[in-house]
């Protein structure tokens, strides 16, 4: 005997319809206490969701999560989630754009693809699709402690990550007080199609001056490194969560991430260009074999009468001297007893990483590191959504998302030579997000 | 301290022990502090002796004879008996009439013990016309009953106690584990710390012996309806003391006894008690409800 989820419980009562679920509502009704319901064993609560992401012009997702979560009785939790993504279309290349058409060779090595004069050179082969599993195990252990365990994996084409994770949690102050540690070990592997491009290697484009297609291929092959590279993550995380009181609950999370091992993107490149902004070459980034993070995330839920705020901020810094904020905030409102609204708004900002550049310099020497990669300069960007979920009269849940999302990277100081100051070098990346899930 | 209940420190829980309703109350409370108990079973007592003083029938100045005597007249009522009536009401209605608080004064003709001296067909016809829960009439501040008409919260009482006494306590303690056990009808507040069932000796209503059997519960109540003792035996044929209100004759081939766990020891209580009212289905009536139960038969 012991009381499962609300969520659960309604299905179940609802469900059977029976005399039982009249009574527990009258007993509620007599006794003035809310509703719980015993059964033998939990059931197996159930998510399916479908999620369609679009960048304009650039990548387009689908990704679909099935999740199902079971109480084994006492706390005992076992919960499963497994993700398949897909991912089409063109990612930008960290090259720049240049008032001439350019043309590149295909990170594989095979085929080239011509950018047209002015716009921002994507690479237009970006596809992959990955599948994710995760399987968590929780359970009490001993005076108000409890435990979880669990495991992750993640397969795309050319990248593999494996993790392991465990946390401890105890509750102190009548519950009140919740404190938690956590430790979380990932491997990953990866291993590009046309292998791994050599650090700062020009791109070997073929235009005509290779004899024939072995002495292209030779020219390619020297700018790679075929073996695999991987990357190990540690990250260690305390967390306390504390209940302000009966409509107030307040969580403030410390985390730091240390990584060692392959960071660089073996798709990106940098432009090397001339004291006119004209293009010379194109070079492989290279990026730090170590990073080290931390994060600090304070997030507060409020209980109103018709609803929930959920405002969260969190900053995080790096020794790659990426410094972020993000503020979060969701609002849900219960239209009735079986619909809500939640409008959802994020802000986010960071700094650009110390070997940011978005283009080398001719004459420069070459940098420890470098890469144009926008993901890494300096950006802001928003969120705006909004989501309506009702309860079916089954006790399912339907949930409808959509939300626009906006990345505007921004110059970090770098001054544009020539033909680059009419050019857009950080252009925008907008998109827009919808999602329907299921619950049962 | 009192006289009115006891405090045993055991290993790892203290035993709060008194009597009300006829039984023996106990308190199981995970804790070593006695004076944690002793407030806790004081409480307890305190909660219990309120209730059986103003619902017992079978005092003579409380609420219930004033109820029961007043003869066609309206009495006030409180909002503890407007809701203890709403859910008599739900109840009647959810065993199709079965379950009647007013089919008590049946008792005036039948005697369950054990013997073989069965009402004469008259004496129980006599009473019938006493009974019907839809000629009470009732609001949230008053209630009439006809002349010869009873209230009777037996059925009810004691789990509605159990249930009181659970939440009073878990009010009181929020984060320690208590069993509250009224003579088998037993309410657990919460989980205890590690997780581990509370073992409860309860009566094994098969042996008359008084033997004891152990049980083992998490959380949630557990609740017993029937008595094996109560019965008479006439010609070889069996009587259960669960009557039928609308023939004023035991259930045909009634199980003894029938115990259900349920989230409240008075929602329990009351599908035990609708199981022992549909006879010969009340395994396939207690299947469909989906909860743990045990039936005697």
């Amino acid at each position: 005997m012991q009381l499962i989820s609300k969520n659960s419980l309604t299905n179940k009562v609802r469900k059977t319809a029976n005399v039982n679920a009249a009574l527990a509502a009258a007993t509620c009704a007599l006794l003035g206490t809310s509703a719980v319901v015993q059964a033998d064993e939990g059931l197996w609560e159930m998510d399916a969701a479908l999620l369609y992401y679009g960048e304009t012009e650039r990548v387009t997702a689908v990704e679909g999560v099935f999740s199902a979560k079971k109480d084994f009785g006492d706390e005992h939790i076992f919960s499963t989630k497994i993700t398949a993504d897909s991912l089409t279309g063109a990612s930008a290349s960290g090259a720049v754009a240049q008032p001439n058409a350019q043309t590149y060779t295909r990170p594989s090595g095979k085929g080239q693809y011509v950018v047209a004069a002015g716009e921002v050179p994507l690479d237009d082969t970006f596809h992959d699709t990955r599948v994710q599993l995760e399987a968590q195990w929780t359970q009490p252990l001993w005076n108000d402690m409890r435990g979880s365990t669990g495991v992750h994996l993640s397969k795309e084409y050319d990248y593999l990550s494996i993790a392991v994770n465990g946390s401890l949690a105890k509750d102190f102050n009548q519950k009140n007080t919740t404190v938690s540690a956590g430790l979380s070990l990932a491997y990953d592997t990866i291993d590009p199609e046309g292998g791994r491009p050599v650090a700062f290697s020009e791109m070997v484009i073929d235009e005509g001056q290779f004899a024939n297609e072995e002495a292209y291929q030779a020219a390619f092959d020297a700018t790679r490194q075929t073996d695999t590279d991987d990357k190990t993550t540690v990250d260690l995380m305390f967390g306390v969560t504390q209940i302000i009181n009966r409509r107030i609950l307040m969580q403030f999370n410390y985390g730091l991430s240390m990584s060692d091992g392959y960071h660089t993107d073996p798709f990106k490149v940098l432009s090397v260009v001339n004291d006119q902004g004209l293009t010379q070459s194109l070079v492989h980034e290279d990026r730090p074999t170590e990073r080290t993070r931390h994060n600090f995330y304070w997030q507060t839920k409020y209980a109103l009468d018709s609803g929930v705020a959920d405002i969260s901020y969190r900053y995080a810094t790096d020794d790659w001297d990426i410094n972020s904020h993000t503020i979060d905030s969701r609002f849900r409102f219960n239209l009735s007893d079986n619909t809500y609204i939640q409008p959802h708004f994020r802000y986010y900002q960071q700094s650009a990483a110390d070997f940011y550049q978005p283009f080398l310099l001719e004459d420069s020497s070459l940098p420890t590191f470098a890469s144009a990669d926008y993901r890494l300069g300096e950006m802001t960007a928003y969120t705006i959504g909004l989501k309506y979920g009702m309860t079916m009269p089954s006790g399912n849940e339907w949930a409808f998302r959509v939300e626009y999302y906006q990345q505007d990277p921004k110059n970090a100081g770098f001054d544009a030579p020539g033909a680059l100051q009419q050019l857009d070098l950080y252009p925008s990346v907008k998109a827009v997000i919808a999602q329907v899930s299921y619950s049962f | 301290m009192n006289d009115a209940f006891t405090i045993e420190q055991k290993s790892d829980h203290i035993i709060g022990r008194f009597a009300a309703m006829a039984s023996p109350c106990e308190l199981l409370i995970e804790t070593k502090d006695p004076l944690l108990a002793n407030h806790l079973t004081s409480l307890a007592y305190k909660e219990s002796q309120r209730i059986e003083q103003k619902f017992s029938r079978y005092l003579p100045n409380n609420l219930m004879a004033n109820i029961n005597h007043r003869m066609g007249k309206a009495v006030a009522i409180d909002d503890e008996t407007f809701r203890l009536l709403e859910f008599a009401n739900t109840c009647f209605e959810l065993s199709d009439g079965m379950f009647d608080i007013t089919s008590g004064v049946l008792r005036k003709a039948w005697k369950f013990d054990g013997s073989d001296n069965l009402p004469t067909p008259d004496a129980v016809k006599v009473l019938m016309p006493h009974i019907g829960w839809r000629k009470v009439k009732y609001t949230q501040s008053s209630i009439t009953l006809a002349k010869g008409m009873e209230l009777d919260f037996g059925g009810i009482g004691k789990e509605y106690a159990v249930d009181c006494v659970a939440k009073l306590c878990a009010e009181s303690a929020s984060t320690t584990s208590i069993v509250v056990n009224f003579g088998g009808d037993i309410q657990v507040t919460r989980a205890r710390h590690n997780s581990q069932p509370w073992h409860i000796g309860i009566e094994n209503p098969e042996d008359d012996n008084s033997t004891t059997k152990v049980l083992k519960i998490v959380s949630g109540g557990l609740a017993t309806s029937g008595d094996a003792r109560r019965y008479l035996l006439k010609d070889g044929k069996h009587y259960s003391h669960i009557l039928n209100p609308e023939t004023g004759y035991p259930t045909e081939t009634a199980a003894r006894s029938v115990t259900v766990a349920a989230p409240h020891c008075i929602q329990a209580g009351l599908l035990a008690t609708m199981a022992l009212l549909k006879g010969p289905n009340a395994e396939v009536f207690l299947e469909q409800q989906d909860v743990k139960f045990w039936c005697y038969r």
